[in-house]
């Protein structure tokens, strides 16, 4: 808006001299080559007529609001409604409105802000409240509940029946938001978020742009849509999502969530890399050996068997989070801290890593647990499980070697694993340094191992570096210390939750921690020959981890011929 | 909330204090020891870790559990009366989770009588959550009688954990162009104030905090400039519209109204730091220069503007405030800083008033605040266009200091409000 404005401005100021003679007489000298215009020159025409059509933002200085420099406060966001579309389901229970009400809570909602639940159960609006303040009690992460917080945020709170197949409805749910513009000043801003089974995306948004729920108002008044993983079954149908959201929504309305994203830590990892000056210059292929990410579930499928058995770990966990978290910490510095400029960089690492049918293969283990125990708790196979098929082959366990080829990483490979009934949840990320050139330590007591940083996602979130130090005594003993820097000892404060910081920057317009389309394509491209060369293949000998295990010997294989192993976490 | 009883089974010595029952995520006193020289203070913070594993009990059943001390900077209050210092040392307990610190506590005592020193050393810890490792800070409270008491910088170095940054926060009046104070603030990195609990109208002290943005690599942090973020949020929200962003260039008036409990207006009467803040901050973002300092309005005592300051009771007649004139470098802004007799605290910001010329146009806005909102209108050409409430309760001490100590190097933008406010009101004049 800001540069049409100024666009608009420049146009009141143009002036085009007469241009030079084409028929000039062949004796008339050279003229000298014109001096670069300088930076307030008037515009000229092609510039102008560029700028009108989007293609290249004029030369006019674009106003910003100074006054919002150096505000340490966040900024509250615009007036707004939130439909949540799958308000009575699960996710909606455990961690949107979860996440609604801390935000609420520490005043990081508008006071003009509905949150307008959709669903297909019968309720109206107190009894959906009840049902909220329930859920609250069990999911929120800051008990006991603010009960004064509650009361206010209730009032927020309204409940809308909905069929998503009725187009008489979305007609009706148009009217009520124009409704509250009115009684609740909320100003035309609307922020979709669909918390539905995947299957529903296209049926919703389709509705939304066909009453026209989608239109951005001059006067504003925006318009966006968080869309939950998964997006796509594979890359053929997530393409075809992506060409359903694009008809209704531009690229810059669709806030696609992973919520690993949105985990303290992971945001961390950007500030560690790139606010720090002494780790970024041993951030290659010249000091890294290798790097390991971990992604273990101690719990099985928690009475999701039919949702699984469609998904398994490469689609679940794999083609998103994994491959989130490779991204991260394989890209290079954007250039700026800027929603496209920091995707931009993560799509060159899913584009530099390439998996052909052998790298599968060789490169890619898959595994499914049998019956264990896990911690003291004896646990059923996957096949035991309530809604799956005696006879699954779908996996539950996934470890790969990936290999990013571009400068900074070439030749250094990226082992990933994640899996279900692993003996404890963890997700670490470790960057394992290469040996010192020369072991001048060689004859003395135990060689210390290489250098490691380890970034541990959860829990006990926190930065691990290893190194050696001389044991102290008379001989020169040399042993592998560590230095430890945990969240919970140095900062004593409780992490907003990933859905907290997702949610906000969603309603602030802020894309940074959200995935775009081309990016789930690309991870899709990653994924979709491990599981097609699965499916072309003979039936995997299943199950062949026992739960409480990490996983098959296979994948120790997978590492071990490198001459590596798997982290002990 | 799981409650445990630790108890020390290292040997303990004989200033030990017996520790209460630890509530999670509440600080609680671990060690408590006296000293009367910087030497036997730092004998007795030698001792409190040397004794760092700790038993605790749960349930009945002991567990052994390591505290561990935890210092991410030093902290030095210079507090003039005991009542300050403890108000301080509550404060800071509160910070134990957040931002474990060194803290030492000088008070001084009997300014004429002999040189003495008694020291108070304590450990408070947090225990975060039940598996966690306990986080202890430590206070160090100093009483220095007499001359000792002069020489506050010669108490603390000793006593500063080095490479740490060192804040300073100096509660009540700071004397910032005496000796003693000079020396102390050479070593700090921050300097925390609260200019509006200055006496008078505050006008002075604020002229020489702002001399020391000039003189010394100080950050300043001025509790009375922080309070404001909630006004400054409102404000600045005005134009991420759009539509208004491009009157942020046209200013033409503001105008503070503040509270005052003085009937008459007589100069000095109120602590005018905030509402000069307000000026200071918009002055220094936009760019406006000062034309013409801050001085009392010419004329008869004023009717107050009534009804339409909702806070507190209002009284007819008081002076007619204060006058400026800054520029943009096109066009004249008329600053009006006015009192309005009401029984919030005074000094307090009752309303800013900001108005827009552009191109034939008028944008008005207008800001108040009550204890946990903040209320922001906008009318374009006498068209209402905006009403929006701001959920933005008034923030307490330990949150302002927090929020100190969190701002590392100096803030560009406190810097700048506290240049413009000097500025404002004559750095180089006398009272205004």
């Amino acid at each position: 808006m800001a540069t049409a404005r100024g666009a608009t401005k420049a146009k009141a100021t143009v002036k085009v001299k007469d241009p030079a003679p084409v028929d000039a007489p062949p004796d008339q000298p050279i003229p000298a080559r014109p001096a670069p215009r300088p930076k307030d020159a008037p515009l000229t025409i092609k510039d102008l007529r560029l700028a009108r059509a989007g293609k290249r933002a004029s030369r006019a200085k674009p106003v910003t609001n100074v006054l919002r420099e150096g505000l340490r406060l966040e900024r509250v966001p615009d007036p707004s409604v939130l439909v949540l579309f799958g308000a009575t389901g699960d996710l909606a229970h455990r961690k949107v409105i979860p996440a609604l009400y801390h935000l609420w809570r520490t005043n990081l909602l508008p006071h003009e802000f509905i949150l307008l639940a959709i669903g297909r159960r019968d309720y109206d609006d107190d009894a959906f409240r009840q049902e909220i303040h329930k859920a609250l009690h069990q999911y929120s992460r800051l008990l006991p509940l603010d009960e004064a917080a509650w009361r206010s945020f209730s009032e927020r709170i309204r409940y809308h029946r909905l069929d998503f197949a009725d187009a008489n409805g979305f007609e009706t749910l148009s009217a009520r938001l124009d409704s509250f513009d009115e009684t609740e000043g909320t100003r035309s801003n609307r922020l979709y978020y669909l918390a539905t089974q995947p299957s529903q995306f296209a049926e919703i948004i389709g509705q939304l742009g066909r009453v026209g729920l989608d239109h951005e108002k001059h006067e504003g008044g925006w318009r966006r849509v968080v869309i939950e993983k998964p997006f796509g079954h594979d890359g053929v149908s997530a393409q075809k999502l992506n060409r359903e959201v694009g008809k209704v929504f531009r690229e810059s309305q669709v806030y696609r969530i992973d919520h690993y994203l949105g985990k303290e830590t992971v945001r961390n990892l950007l500030v560690f890399r790139f606010g720090n000056g002494i780790f970024e210059p041993l951030w290659n292929r010249r000091y890294v050996d290798h790097v390991q990410i971990t992604v273990a579930e101690s719990i099985g499928i928690e009475n999701r068997g039919a949702f699984y058995e469609q998904t398994g770990a490469s689609r679940d966990v794999l083609q998103n989070h994994l491959l989130q978290l490779v991204s991260l910490v394989a890209m290079e510095p954007p250039a700026t801290f800027e929603a496209n400029a920091l995707r931009d960089e993560k799509v060159k690492v899913l584009r530099a890593i390439e998996i052909t049918p052998e790298d599968v293969s060789n490169d890619v283990v898959r595994g499914q647990y049998a019956a264990g125990w896990v911690g003291a708790t004896q646990v059923p196979g996957y096949r035991e499980e309530p809604d799956v098929d005696p006879e699954s082959e779908t996996e539950t366990f996934v470890a790969a070697k990936f290999m990013i080829d571009d400068w900074r990483w070439s030749g250094v490979p990226f082992y990933v694993r994640t899996g279900k009934r692993l003996p404890k949840r963890s997700t670490e990320i470790a960057i394992q340094y290469r040996e010192v050139p020369h072991r001048l330590f060689k004859d003395e007591g135990v060689e210390p191992d290489p250098n490691l940083l380890a970034i541990r996602i959860q829990p006990d979130e926190g930065i691990m570096l290893r190194f050696g130090a001389k044991v102290p005594g008379l001989g020169l003993d040399v042993r592998s210390v560590t230095m430890d820097f945990t969240y919970g000892s140095a900062f004593s404060v409780d992490s907003p939750d990933a859905y907290e910081t997702l949610i906000l920057d969603a309603l602030q317009g802020d894309a940074s921690l959200f995935t775009r389309a081309d990016e789930v394509e690309e991870a899709w491209s990653i994924v979709d020959p491990i599981i097609d060369s699965w499916a072309s293949g003979p039936a995997p000998a299943f199950p062949n981890y026992d739960a409480g295990t990490w996983g098959p010997p296979e994948a120790d294989a997978l590492i071990e011929r490198d001459g590596r192993r798997w982290r002990r976490i | 909330m799981p409650t445990r009883t630790p108890t020390s089974d290292a040997d303990t010595p004989a200033t030990a204090e017996t520790p209460p029952s630890v509530v999670l995520g509440e600080p609680v006193l671990r060690w408590s020891a006296r000293a009367h020289s910087i030497p036997e203070i730092e004998t007795e913070l030698a001792k409190i870790w040397a004794a760092q594993d700790l038993t605790v009990e749960t349930d009945g059943e002991k567990s052994r559990h390591v505290a561990a001390r935890t210092s991410v900077m030093n902290l030095v209050v210079v507090a003039r009366r005991p009542e300050l210092a403890e108000r301080c040392a509550a404060t800071i307990q509160m910070l134990t989770g957040r931002h474990p610190s060194r803290t030492i506590v000088i008070q001084s005592a009997d300014p004429d009588g002999p040189s003495w020193l008694d020291g108070r050393i304590e450990a408070h810890c947090i225990l975060p959550r039940e598996d966690a490792a306990e986080i202890c800070a430590e206070t160090i409270h100093l009483i220095c009688g007499g001359e000792a008491g002069r020489h506050l910088s010669a108490i603390a170095t000793p006593l500063i954990i080095h490479d740490l940054p060192v804040t300073v926060w100096w509660p009540g009046e700071p004397p910032l162009t005496t000796a003693a104070a000079r020396d102390l603030l050479a070593d700090a990195d921050r300097l925390v104030v609260d200019g509006s609990t200055w006496s008078g109208d505050g006008l002075d002290r604020l002229r020489e905090l702002a001399s020391m943005l000039d003189v010394t690599r100080l950050s300043i942090s001025d509790f009375a400039l922080a309070r404001q973020s909630r006004w400054r949020e409102a404000i600045a929200s005005v134009f991420d519209d759009p539509d208004f962003l491009p009157y942020l260039r046209s200013l033409r008036r503001i105008a503070v109204t503040y509270a005052t409990h003085d009937e008459s207006g007589a100069a000095g009467s109120t602590n005018l730091v905030k509402p000069i803040y307000h000026v200071g901050w918009l002055a220094s973002r936009l760019g406006l220069k000062v034309v013409k300092t801050l001085s009392a309005v010419a004329g008869p005592a004023r009717p107050a503007s009534g009804g339409r300051v909702r806070a507190g009771t209002v009284k007819p007649a008081v002076g007619r405030g204060l006058a400026a004139t800054l520029t943009d470098g096109r066009a004249e802004v008329a600053v009006v800083i006015r009192p309005v007799v009401s029984t919030v605290p005074a000094g307090t910001t009752l309303r800013v008033e900001l108005l827009a010329e552009r191109r034939g146009s008028e944008l008005r806005a207008d800001v108040t605040a009550e204890a946990e909102t903040v209320h922001m209108r906008v009318w374009q050409d006498g068209v209402e266009v905006l009403d929006r409430h701001f959920r933005a309760p008034r923030r307490g001490e330990a949150d302002l200091l927090a929020e100190a100590i969190e701002s590392g190097r100096r803030d560009p933008v406190s810097v700048g409000a506290l240049r413009a406010a000097a500025e404002l009101i004559g750095a180089s004049e006398g009272r205004t």
